[in-house]
C-alpha cells in the first residue's frame, strides 16, 4: 500500500521552490521567482501555503530601503521533502 | 494520487525531472568570487616583486615598505566586501565553507604576524605558501574548478623549494605561488563567469 504523495508539495511551483531551497542554505524571493520563472503573485501566494505548512521560514526586512524577503527550508521541510522523493520512487519502482 | 489544487496532474516522473532540474539550476549558480583571488594575488605578487626589486636590485633598506600594499588591498577587499553583500540573492552551503575557509585563513596570516615577528620575518614565506596552497586547493575543490586545484597543488612542491632556498629567492618563489594559485585561476573563473552571465542573458 502506497503512501499519497505530500499535497502541499506534488504541486509544481511549490515543489520547484522546495526543491530549490533543498539546495542552498537561503534564497531571496526575487532569485526564486527568477529561477522558477513564476509571476510575483502566483509564488507569494505558494510561498506563503509552505510557509503555513511549516516546509519554510519566511523573513521579511528592509534592504537599502527596499523591502526584501528571504526564504530558508525548515527541519520540517526538510523531513517532508525527502519523504515526497521516497514515495516517488516507490511509484517509479512499482512502475517498472 | 491526490492534488489539492485546480493545477494540472503531473506524474511522478514529472515531479522528479522537476527536482532534478531545479537543483541542477542551482548548482550551475556560480557565485563570481573571482574578484577577491585577483586583488589578494596581485597585491601579493607586486608586493613580493618590489620587495625583490627594492632589496636586491635598489639595495634600499627599507624595502619592508612594500608590504603597504597590504592595508591598501585590504581596504579594497572590505569594500568588495560590503558591496558583494549588498547584491548577494542566494546564499549557498558551498559559498558559506569558502567564507569559513578563507576568514580562518585570514586569522591564520594574522596570528602568524605575531610569530614572525618573535622568530624573525626570514621564515615568513614558506609559511605563507602553504596556506595559498590549502586555501585555493580547497576552494578549487569546493567549487569544482580544476585550474584552483591544480594551481593549489603546486604551491606545495614550492614550499619545499622556498624551505631549501635562500630569503630573496623564497620572495621570488612567493610571486610564482601566488601567480598560479590566485591570478592565473582567477582569470579564468572570471573569464567562466563572464560567459555564464551573456549566455543566461541571451536565454
Amino acid at each position: 500500500m502506497f503512501k499519497d504523495l505530500d499535497p502541499i508539495l506534488h504541486s509544481q511551483l511549490r515543489l520547484a521552490v522546495m526543491s530549490l531551497l533543498i539546495s542552498v542554505k537561503e534564497a531571496e524571493f526575487t532569485f526564486i521567482k527568477e529561477k522558477t520563472n513564476a509571476t510575483a503573485g502566483n509564488l507569494s501566494v505558494q510561498v506563503q501555503k509552505l510557509k503555513e505548512a511549516g516546509y519554510i521560514d519566511v523573513v521579511k526586512e528592509f534592504k537599502d530601503n527596499y523591502p526584501n524577503t528571504t526564504c530558508k527550508i525548515t527541519k520540517k521541510g526538510i523531513k517532508a521533502f525527502e519523504e515526497y522523493v521516497n514515495t516517488l520512487q516507490q511509484y517509479l519502482n512499482v512502475k517498472k | 494520487m491526490q492534488n489539492n489544487s485546480n493545477e494540472p496532474e503531473f506524474s511522478p516522473q514529472q515531479s522528479l525531472q522537476l527536482i532534478r532540474s531545479m537543483i541542477e539550476t542551482t548548482k550551475n549558480t556560480i557565485s563570481n568570487q573571482s574578484h577577491y583571488f585577483l586583488l589578494w594575488g596581485w597585491a601579493v605578487m607586486i608586493g613580493c616583486l618590489l620587495q625583490y626589486y627594492l632589496k636586491v636590485i635598489a639595495g634600499y633598506p627599507q624595502y619592508h615598505l612594500a608590504w603597504l600594499i597590504t592595508p591598501v588591498a585590504l581596504a579594497i577587499h572590505f569594500l568588495l566586501a560590503y558591496r558583494d553583500a549588498k547584491q548577494i540573492r542566494v546564499r549557498t552551503f558551498i559559498n558559506e565553507a569558502n567564507a569559513y575557509l578563507w576568514t580562518g585563513i585570514g586569522l591564520s596570516f594574522f596570528v602568524l604576524a605575531f610569530v614572525f615577528i618573535k622568530i624573525g620575518w626570514q621564515y615568513c614565506f614558506p609559511f605563507y605558501i602553504a596556506f595559498y596552497g590549502m586555501g585555493t586547493f580547497v576552494s578549487g575543490g569546493l567549487i569544482k574548478f580544476k585550474p584552483m586545484i591544480i594551481g593549489g597543488l603546486l604551491c606545495f612542491p614550492l614550499v619545499i623549494v622556498a624551505a631549501f632556498s635562500g630569503y630573496d629567492t623564497q620572495t621570488l618563489l612567493t610571486a610564482l605561488a601566488v601567480f598560479i594559485s590566485y591570478i592565473i585561476p582567477g582569470h579564468i573563473l572570471r573569464y567562466r563567469y563572464q560567459k555564464q552571465s551573456i549566455q543566461s542573458t541571451m536565454l
